[in-house]
């Protein structure tokens, strides 16, 4: 690591101080923790908000894992992992000076019930009392979890094991709030928070400002060091071409948006100090409805991995330096990776090639022809993004030479991700990203292939492909169970569990991304984390 | 004068109830518009997509959905966005109204000017090289498409220009409230005020030099003359003054449907977090609430100003003062 760039345990005081200017084009929604899902702010909340457990304040891999944050440690599994008994820190304040106490931590995992937490019923649905809060959250109780305020306690009971719990826990969405915040959506108004800062006024169309949190103290550099810059401002309604020229010029000193393809070239040739590529856990991938013709059938399915240029969409995407051939659904870095690719050229499912060379077009076509679904009508819903669209031409013009009526259909890119999820929209062929919530194999293939992702009907229909195995359902339920107490045994399964799924193919992984950052010439100590990106507290402006 | 403006209340509530209507429609019509999964979050449990279908009351027949959004538009005005949760849609329009009003306003200020002058000069040399100059200028101005000029002039004094003497005055893009800085406010806004006047001193000088060069053949200006006024006299006072009918007329429904939101691309390309930009927005995210309610803004201002628009004829032209 070069000398000018500090762990987040190594506070370097000569650089505090100073405004740190950020932009975005759009506002990221509810201010509210425990209800937004968009990453914009998952990034603020990470330097405000507090759970019972966090993701590492580390730079690369180390930030993967969740560290006890708000609890003095992390608890063993009890009862074969039913049960986890937390011990509350003490001396904790919010930013208006009251204590956190056992009371917050117990209404808080209640509240994301009752304010129908995105997550509240796939991350925290299997708390004992869950199912009947989301029933009907204005009777929720929760008695899965117990606080006891003299022993400073946290008792979770839950229905069945979940080895991602403590990851669960980390999300911005179980954050600690205090245990009188309005059991609604708080809209503009932030609760107060626990981490170095707090915010202070927040306009959707305009600015977000974030000031000191007077009552933060150090207690544990890992999960929550001190801030550098004094204050944060947010400004809304910046376009994204405008970000990459504000930064430049040092108006401004990050853009949250994805710098234009355009751009690219420019910031390597005359930004290249103020550019860094940050690894992210996100795939582009197609998915196919095994539910619908011609893609129930897997012949056709196993066709499109053959036939498809991950090298060309990685070109369309910005370039082989940000984006990297992907042959399973679980990116590199992700225990349970598969590692190996059995759709190359010179490749198959018996004898896998270690990584993607060259589509195989000739078997492709011989595929296709066997499955006897030649000359069939497909429509392939994309996105309307730049990206999106320039790959959504060559899948087109693929999909036509292996002999296929090929309709393209670029949706909104607001709705199409929800669009694609429902059935009664019939789609065959989609084109999609997913992003990772935490870095663990269950928040890949678990949410993507399960039975108990599919909806049919339904805008929330993660399972996009329709795919419901038993015997890769089993595969993964025993890879959940394991993991509890057997990480490495655990993450075995769960790349059998991917490897199964690859011999489907009901989705041709494309590529995994990078993200371009460019920032001002006055920050210093770039700080990224693989989950939230920039880490706002740990850079410095001075 | 009672019944006149009965009658036009009456036309303006059954504009706006018509067009409510059609973005209603032409929204629940769009395929994958149900807002629920959006508002839910992605991946979301179906119970949790139930129970928020059901407390934004998606679950209802569509009439009691037009009925509830129109409710809490008008009368509770308490409408809450899809999308920024939580966010009130009237306060939202209301404080990007100002952005639109100081950028609309002098762009509106640069283009009834230099198109008058534009226009009479024009009309006055008429057949001269001049006159082709303007008028080819005009064309061109006419011919540019508004956010390809905005991106121009970004690029200039934003990029590749903003080092330099000429430009390193420009500050980044975005507002500044009058309140805070006046000298800021119009550093922010000059630019966009030339891009955005640019079209309109097009067509309205061109309009206007037709405007006058035909009423320069009007009997009434050859009384004028007859009458011995100097020829800048009855350009101005008695040609120009009657040729400003169409000019106002317009202009009416130009600054109207500007100031309801029409300078969408400019506040975009500018960043201007104005009422076209929030329209913008609310149509790229499918925000039933916030469209609906910029929508019905701008339809208010336009309404208004047909009723402005006439009553200014009768001031500009007193035939339509008389009644003839």
């Amino acid at each position: 690591m070069p000398a000018d760039l500090l762990p987040a345990t190594q506070y370097d005081p000569a650089h505090r101080g100073g405004t740190l200017r950020l932009a975005a084009d759009g506002p990221g929604g509810t201010i509210d923790p425990a209800i937004n899902y968009q990453s914009e702010f998952a990034q603020l909340f990470t330097v405000t908000y507090d759970g019972l457990t966090t993701f590492r304040k580390a730079r690369g891999r180390a930030s993967d894992e969740a560290i006890a944050d708000l609890a003095e440690a992390l608890p063993e599994p009890l009862d074969g992992g039913l049960t986890y008994v937390f011990h509350l820190r003490r001396g904790i304040r919010f930013s208006d000076g009251r204590e956190v106490r056992v009371a917050d931590v117990v209404a808080s995992m209640r509240r994301l019930f009752i304010v129908h937490s995105p997550t509240s019923g796939s991350f925290f649905g299997s708390i004992v009392g869950a199912d009947a809060c989301l029933r009907d959250s204005s009777h929720c109780t929760l008695p899965g979890v117990i606080g006891d305020e003299a022993a400073g306690t946290i008792t979770f009971h839950l229905t069945h094991p979940d080895a991602d719990f403590f990851d669960k826990l980390a999300f911005p969405h179980a954050s600690i709030l205090p245990a009188d915040t309005p059991l609604h959506d708080l809209g503009n108004d932030a609760p107060p928070t626990t981490g170095p800062y707090r915010f202070v006024s927040y306009n959707p169309n305009s600015q977000l400002v974030m000031e000191r949190n007077p009552f933060f103290h150090v207690w544990n550099a890992e999960a929550q060091p001190d801030g550098y810059a004094d204050r944060i401002v947010y400004t809304f309604g910046v376009p994204d071409e405008a970000q990459v020229t504000a930064v430049e010029n040092g108006q401004y000193d990050w853009g949250f948006d994805n710098i234009p393809l355009d751009r690219l070239g420019e910031l390597g040739d005359r930004f290249t100090a103020q550019t860094h590529i940050e690894g992210l856990y996100a795939i582009y991938y197609i998915t196919m409805n095994t539910r619908l013709a011609p893609f129930d059938n897997v012949l056709v399915r196993r066709a499109i991995n053959y036939a498809v240029n991950r090298h060309a969409i990685s070109i369309l995407y910005g370039g082989t330096a940000i984006s990297q051939p992907l042959c399973d659904m679980t990116p590199p870095g992700i225990a349970g990776h598969v590692g190996t690719c059995p759709y190359t050229k010179g490749a198959d499912l018996d004898h896998p090639a270690p990584a993607w060379a060259a589509p195989d077009m000739e078997r492709a076509k011989q595929l296709v022809e066997q499955s006897g679904t030649r000359g069939q009508h497909i429509t392939l819903i994309i996105s309307n993004r730049a990206a999106e669209q320039a790959m959504g031409a060559y899948l087109q013009s693929m999909l036509t030479e292996l002999g296929y009526k090929t309709s393209l259909k670029a949706i909104t890119n607001d709705i199409q991700f929800n669009y694609i999820q429902n059935t009664n929209n019939r789609v065959q062929i989609a084109l999609t990203d997913w992003y990772a919530d935490y870095a663990k194999p269950s928040d890949f293939i678990y949410d993507l292939f399960s039975c108990t992702s599919f909806h049919p009907g339904s805008d929330a229909s993660i399972n996009i492909t329709g795919l419901c195995d038993p015997g890769i359902e089993a595969l993964m339920d025993r890879a959940g169970v394991v993991s509890v107490t057997d990480r490495a045994r655990g993450a075995q399964l769960w790349a059998d569990a991917g490897r199964a799924i690859q011999a489907l193919a009901p989705t041709a992984p494309l590529i995994q991304i990078d993200r371009v950052n460019v920032v001002s010439k006055r920050l210093g100590n770039f700080f990224t984390t693989d989950l939230y990106h920039l880490l706002f507290s740990q850079v410095w402006v001075r | 004068m009672a019944g006149a403006f009965l009658r036009r209340l009456g036309q303006t509530v059954f504009v706006l109830f018509g067009i409510s209507v059609l973005v209603f429609a032409v929204f629940f019509a769009t395929p994958g518009a149900d807002p629920s999964a959006r508002i839910a979050g992605r991946g979301a449990s179906p119970e949790t997509l139930a129970a928020v279908r059901h407390e934004y009351g998606f679950d209802r027949s569509m009439p009691v959905q037009y009925a509830m959004l129109m409710k809490k538009l008008f009368i509770t005005r308490d409408l809450a966005s899809f999308v920024d949760r939580g966010e009130r849609v009237i306060p939202e329009v209301l404080h990007a109204a100002p952005v639109t009003m100081s950028l609309v306003g002098g762009a509106a200020v640069i283009w009834v000017f230099a198109s008058v002058l534009m226009g009479t000069l024009a009309a006055a040399t008429r057949g001269s090289l001049l006159d082709r100059v303007l008028m080819i200028a005009g064309l061109i101005g006419i011919s540019l498409p508004v956010f390809w000029l905005g991106e121009v002039v970004n690029l200039f004094t934003q990029s590749r220009l903003h080092h330099s003497w000429a430009f390193s005055w420009v500050p980044g893009l975005g507002y500044v409230p009058f309140s805070t800085s006046p000298i800021g406010w119009f550093k922010a806004l000059v630019l966009p005020w030339c891009t955005l006047a640019v079209l309109f001193v097009g067509i309205y000088g061109r309009v206007l030099r037709a405007d006058l060069v035909a009423t320069m053949q009007e009997d009434f200006i050859r009384t004028a003359r007859a009458k011995g006024l100097s020829p800048a006299r009855v350009l101005l006072r008695h040609g120009l003054r009657t040729s400003m009918v169409t000019f106002v007329s317009l202009f009416g429904l130009d600054f109207a449907q500007l100031v309801g939101g029409g300078a969408l691309l400019t506040e975009v390309v500018f960043g201007l977090q104005g009422v076209g930009r929030l329209t913008y927005q609310a149509l790229a995210n499918l925000d039933l609430p916030l469209v609906m309610a910029t929508v019905m803004y701008s339809a208010v201002f336009v309404v208004l100003a047909n009723a402005l628009v006439d009553i200014l004829y009768a001031v500009l032209d007193p035939r339509v003062r008389d009644g003839r």
